[in-house]
C-alpha cells in the first residue's frame, strides 16, 4: 500500500504528458499522424538513397533554395485546387472541372488587366488594376461554380457526370475568352507578376540552410496558407461545414434533420470554383501569360492530393490538414525525384501508385472500423 | 382460449417429400424472432401460414429458403436433416421461396430470367430458338402466357409478373416444397384465380406448399392447413375447415396487453395539426388532426402507407394534392426544413439509414435540426451546442461515454434515443414518431414510452405510427387504422381493440359486417 503512495505524485507529471500527448494527437488525428510520417520517412529515403548513390540531391534538399524556390511554388497552385475539392469531397460529390476552371480564371485576370479580348471595353477602366483582375479571376471561378452546382441539384445529374461535362465544356470557355484563342501577356505588369516572383518577410535573420541564404517566404505559399486556414475555419467552426461533412456522411438523414441540401450543394461548387479560379489567376502571375491551357490535366492532381489526405471517396471524412499535408508530400516526392535525377515520366508511375495505395489503405481501416463497430453493436 | 405447443396434434410419421421444421428458434439482437417452432408441410398440402407483422413468418420463410440460419433446431426433408447456407442450395434440393419482390435481372427478357445459369446452347452461342420454345411451352402448359409476354424485360415486369418468373424458375427446377409470400397482394382478381388454379394443380401434383398471407377469406378458400405464429411461437395449427375469420384474428392477436403503459390521457381540444384531403401517390384523400398534448396512433398493416404520410408532412415526399394547417394556419411544405420552421419534427422509421449521420459524434446529430439557433454568423456556437445537447442526453438518459462520440458506434436503443434528443431540442408543436422503438430492447422501449407519455401532457402533439399493436393501444388517445393510403376507420384509445384495429387494417380483404365493430369508421376516409 505504501508503495502506492509513493507512487501516486510522481505519476502525475507523466499522465499530464501523455494527456497532453493525446490531446495533439487528437487535434491531428490519426489519419494526418500516419501522413506525417509518411513524409519524414519520404525525406528521409531521398537523402539516404543520395547517400548510398553518392549523389548531389540529397544535399541540396535542405536548402533554402530548395524548399522555398522549388517546393514551396511548386505546390501552391496544386494545393489551392486541392483545398477546393476537398469541400467538394467531404460531402460526397466531385468536382471535375476546376482545371478547366483554373484556365478560365487565369485568362479573364489576363484579359482584365490589360484590357484584352472581349473585356477591351472593360479596359480603360480597369487596366492595371491589380485587384479588380484579382477579383474578376475570382468571380469567373465563382460563376463556373454556379453552372456546376445548378446542373448537379436543379438537373439532378450525377456529379462526376456534370463536372466531367462542364471540364469539357469550360476548357472550351476559356479558348473563347481568350481573343483569338491566343493567350494574353502580362509580362508588363511588374505589380501583378509580383504575386508570383514577389518574397515576404525578406529581411527576417534567418540562419541560412544548406548553403542557401534565407531569401524570404514566396507570396504564393503565403496565399496558400491562408486559404488553407479560411477553408479550415469554414469547414470546422461553422454551419457550412457542419452540413458537409453531415451530407457526405448521409444525405438522406441530413435532409430530414432540416438542412437544405442544395443550398450547401451549390454553395459548394461555387467554393471550389472560386479557389479555382483564385489558382488560374497565380497561373497568369507565374506563366506571366493568361493562358487558356493553363489549367490543363490539373484536376487528377488536386483530386490525388484530397484522397491521399484521407477524405473518404464515399464522403463524410477528411480534413483540409490532411489535404494539405498530402500535397506537402507529393510536393516532397516529385522535388526528391527532380534532385535525384528521375524523369517526370517515373514520378508520374510513382503518383499514380501512390494514390491507389493510399486509398486502399484507407479502404481497408474502414472495413476494419466498420468490423470494429458491428462488434460493438452486437455485444450490446 | 390460445392453444399452447402441448396442445398442438401429434405429428404423424412424415410421407416422402415432407418437409418437417422441428423447434426451430431464431433470434437477432434484441429481438427473438422465433422459439421453438414445429411444422410439416406435407406433399398435396396447402399449409397457409399467419401472423401479425413481426410475428416471426419472414423469418420463418428465410430460414426455409437458406437466407437465414437458426439458432437451434433442425429442418429436414424427405427424413433427411438438411441445413442451406444460402438460397441457391435451398433451391437445388427443390426448395424455394418467392418472395413479394423476387431478383430479376432488369436487361434480359423473361425467357433469359427464368432459364437463367441453364441456358440452353447451340455451338457455345445462347440457342434462343430452343429456349423461347421451352418457356412458351411451360407458360401455355399452366395458363399465363397471356399474362408473362416472354420477350418483355426484367424492368418492364410488374410485381405479379416478378412472381410469376420466380414461380417459373421454380417449376423449371423441378420444386418440391414451394413457399409464396403474400402473392397476391399486388395482383388482380383474375389473376388471383389463375395463381389459385395453379397452386391448386401444383398441390394435386404432389408439392408440398406454404402460403403466406394477410387475407383471411383467401387463405380459408384456398389453404387445407393454418398455422398461425404469434411473437415468434406457434398458436395454433388447424384443418382450416375448423376455423373461422374471427377466431383466425383472435389467435393472431391473443395477448393480453401489459401494464408497460401508463398513459394519463390529456389531450385537449385545440388542433395543432390538421390535415385536409391529402393526396399523393401513395393516398387518395386522407384526412385527421391531432391535438395539443394527444397521442394518435397511425395503425395498418406494412405498405398501408403510414411512412409514407409522414413523409409527404414532413415535405420529404411530394403531396399533389390536399391542405396540412398547424395552428390553425395553412402551411406550405415542400422541403424537410420548411417543416422544422413550422414546427413539426419527424423521427424516421430507418433511423440509421434516415436518422443519423452514423460517422459524425453525439453532440453533432443532437444540433442538426436547431442549427440556426446554436450559430451566430454561421458560426457555431460549441459551447451553447453542446450545453443543449448535454440537456436532452441526460434527459433522455443515453448512455454514450462523450459528446464526441461516434453515433454508429452506440447501440440502436441509444441510437433512437439520440435522435429523439434532437427533436427534443428543436421544441416542435407536432413529433411524428415513425416506428420509434423497432429493433431496441425492452427496457429502452419502455423509456421511450414513458417519454412519449410525458411529452404529451407537456402538451405536444404526437403522430405514433408503429406496427405493435399493443404499443397503439397502449400509449394512444385516438387511433387511425389505414389500408392502401386511406383511412378505414377511427378509433378512440379507450375502446379499441386488437381485434378491432386488426380488422380495420385488413378491412378490404373481410366481409362488411364483420367491420363494423369499429364504431366512428369512415368518418374521414369518406371525405
Amino acid at each position: 500500500m505504501s508503495k502506492e503512495a509513493t507512487i501516486q505524485p510522481s505519476t502525475t507529471t507523466p499522465a499530464k504528458r501523455t494527456n497532453f500527448v493525446r490531446r495533439v494527437i487528437g487535434a491531428i488525428g490519426a489519419d494526418n499522424l500516419s501522413l506525417l510520417f509518411a513524409l519524414i520517412v519520404l525525406i528521409f529515403l531521398i537523402t539516404l538513397v543520395s547517400g548510398w548513390f553518392g549523389l548531389e540531391g540529397g544535399n541540396k534538399f535542405f536548402s533554402w533554395q530548395n524548399l522555398m524556390n522549388s517546393l514551396a511554388q511548386a505546390i501552391v497552385i496544386v494545393g489551392l485546387l486541392a483545398i477546393g475539392e476537398t469541400v467538394v469531397i467531404i460531402a460526397g460529390a466531385l468536382d471535375i472541372s476546376v482545371g478547366s476552371i483554373a484556365s478560365i480564371g487565369s485568362v479573364v485576370a489576363a484579359s482584365v488587366l490589360v484590357g484584352a479580348g472581349i473585356f477591351g471595353a472593360l479596359g480603360t477602366l480597369t487596366t492595371g488594376n491589380v485587384v479588380i483582375a484579382v477579383a474578376a479571376g475570382i468571380i469567373a471561378g465563382m460563376l463556373a461554380g454556379v453552372i456546376n452546382g445548378f446542373i448537379v441539384t436543379v438537373l439532378r445529374v450525377n456529379p462526376i457526370i456534370a463536372t466531367l461535362g462542364t471540364l469539357a465544356a469550360f476548357a472550351g470557355f476559356a479558348f473563347l475568352l481568350a481573343p483569338d484563342g491566343k493567350p494574353v501577356g502580362v509580362l508588363t505588369q511588374p505589380q501583378f507578376t509580383w504575386l508570383a516572383q514577389g518574397r515576404l518577410l525578406i529581411n527576417m535573420s534567418v540562419p541560412s540552410l544548406g548553403g542557401g541564404k534565407w531569401t524570404g517566404i514566396p507570396v504564393l505559399t503565403v496565399i496558400l496558407i491562408i486559404v488553407a486556414v479560411l477553408v479550415h475555419i469554414l469547414m470546422t467552426y461553422t454551419d457550412f461545414g457542419r452540413a458537409i461533412y453531415a451530407i457526405g456522411g448521409n444525405a438522406t438523414a441530413a435532409r430530414l434533420a432540416g438542412i437544405n441540401l442544395n443550398r450547401v450543394r451549390v454553395l459548394m461548387y461555387v467554393i471550389s470554383g472560386g479557389i479555382a479560379g483564385l489558382a488560374g489567376v497565380l497561373l497568369t502571375a507565374r506563366t506571366t501569360s493568361g493562358n487558356p491551357v493553363n489549367g490543363v490535366g490539373l484536376e487528377l492532381q488536386a483530386i490525388t492530393a484530397v484522397f491521399l489526405g484521407g477524405a473518404a471517396t464515399a464522403g463524410g471524412k477528411g480534413t483540409i490538414l490532411g489535404t494539405f499535408l498530402a500535397v506537402i508530400l507529393v510536393g516532397v516526392l516529385n522535388n526528391g525525384m527532380n534532385l535525384l535525377g528521375f524523369n517526370t515520366f517515373v514520378q508520374r508511375v510513382a503518383l499514380g501508385f501512390l494514390l491507389i495505395a493510399a486509398v486502399a489503405i484507407s479502404q481497408w481501416r474502414q472495413a476494419r472500423a466498420e468490423h470494429v463497430r458491428t462488434k460493438i453493436v452486437a455485444e450490446n | 382460449m390460445t392453444m399452447t405447443a402441448a396442445t398442438l396434434p401429434v405429428m404423424p410419421p412424415a410421407l416422402p417429400g415432407t418437409l418437417e421444421i422441428r423447434n426451430i428458434s431464431k433470434a437477432f439482437p434484441n429481438v427473438q424472432a422465433l422459439t421453438d417452432v414445429s411444422l410439416d408441410v406435407r406433399p398435396g398440402e396447402i399449409l397457409a401460414v399467419m401472423g401479425e407483422n413481426g410475428a416471426g413468418k419472414s423469418t420463418l420463410l428465410k430460414i426455409i429458403n437458406g437466407d437465414y440460419q437458426q439458432d437451434a433446431g433442425t429442418l429436414s426433408f424427405d427424413g433427411q436433416q438438411i441445413s442451406f447456407s444460402n438460397p441457391s442450395q435451398a433451391h437445388k434440393a427443390g426448395i424455394r421461396v418467392v418472395y413479394q419482390e423476387p431478383e430479376i435481372v432488369p436487361g434480359i427478357d423473361v425467357a433469359e430470367n427464368i432459364w437463367m445459369g441453364e441456358l440452353p446452347k447451340r455451338f457455345g452461342m445462347l440457342d434462343r430458338g430452343q429456349l423461347n420454345k421451352q418457356v412458351q411451352q411451360s407458360l401455355v402448359e399452366y395458363g399465363f402466357e397471356n399474362v408473362l409476354p416472354i420477350h418483355h424485360y426484367g424492368d418492364e415486369l410488374s410485381s405479379a409478373q416478378r412472381q410469376l418468373v420466380e414461380i417459373m424458375r421454380a417449376l423449371k427446377s423441378g420444386v418440391r416444397v414451394l413457399a409464396l409470400d403474400e402473392p397476391t397482394s399486388s395482383l388482380t382478381d383474375e389473376e388471383v384465380d389463375r395463381l389459385f388454379a395453379l397452386v391448386r394443380r401444383l398441390r394435386d401434383e404432389g408439392v408440398a406448399l406454404i402460403y403466406v398471407s394477410h387475407r383471411i377469406k383467401e387463405i380459408l378458400r384456398l389453404c387445407d392447413q393454418i398455422a398461425i405464429l404469434r411473437d415468434g411461437r406457434l398458436v395454433a395449427l388447424q384443418p382450416a375447415s375448423e376455423l373461422t375469420e374471427d377466431e383466425i384474428v383472435r389467435l393472431m392477436v391473443g395477448r393480453k396487453l401489459s401494464d408497460v403503459f401508463q398513459r394519463q390521457r390529456a389531450g385537449t381540444e385545440r388542433e395543432v395539426l390538421k390535415v385536409e384531403g391529402l393526396r399523393s401517390n401513395w393516398h387518395s384523400g386522407v384526412s385527421f388532426h391531432i391535438n395539443a398534448g394527444e397521442v394518435v396512433g397511425f395503425a395498418g398493416l406494412i405498405g398501408a402507407g403510414r411512412s409514407e404520410l409522414a413523409k409527404v408532412i414532413f415535405g420529404e415526399l411530394p403531396k399533389s394534392g390536399g391542405r396540412i394547417l398547424v395552428n390553425g394556419q395553412e402551411v406550405t411544405i415542400h422541403r424537410p426544413d420548411q417543416a422544422i420552421v413550422k414546427g413539426i419534427g419527424f423521427a424516421p422509421e430507418d433511423r440509421k439509414r434516415e436518422g443519423l449521420v452514423l460517422m459524425r459524434s453525439v453532440v453533432e446529430n443532437a444540433s442538426m435540426a436547431i442549427m440556426r439557433q446554436v450559430t451566430r454568423f454561421h458560426f457555431v456556437r460549441n459551447r451553447l451546442a453542446r450545453s443543449i445537447a448535454t440537456n436532452y442526453v441526460e434527459k433522455l438518459q443515453v448512455r454514450t461515454p462523450s459528446l464526441d462520440q461516434e453515433v454508429g458506434k452506440l447501440s440502436g436503443g441509444n441510437q433512437q434515443k439520440v435522435v429523439l434528443a434532437r427533436w427534443l431540442a428543436a421544441k416542435p408543436k407536432v413529433l411524428i414518431l415513425d416506428e420509434p422503438t423497432r429493433g431496441i430492447d425492452v427496457g429502452t422501449k419502455a423509456e421511450i414510452y414513458r417519454l412519449i407519455d410525458a411529452l404529451a401532457n407537456e402538451g405536444l402533439a404526437i403522430m405514433f405510427i408503429s406496427s405493435e399493436l399493443s404499443e397503439i393501444l397502449g400509449l394512444s388517445d385516438r387511433i387511425y387504422v389505414m389500408q392502401n393510403g386511406r383511412f378505414t376507420g377511427e378509433l378512440s384509445g379507450a375502446d379499441a381493440t386488437e381485434e378491432a384495429v386488426l380488422k380495420l387494417a385488413m378491412a378490404d380483404h373481410l366481409s362488411a359486417a364483420q367491420t363494423g365493430i369499429a364504431a366512428i369508421t369512415q368518418k374521414d376516409s369518406s371525405q
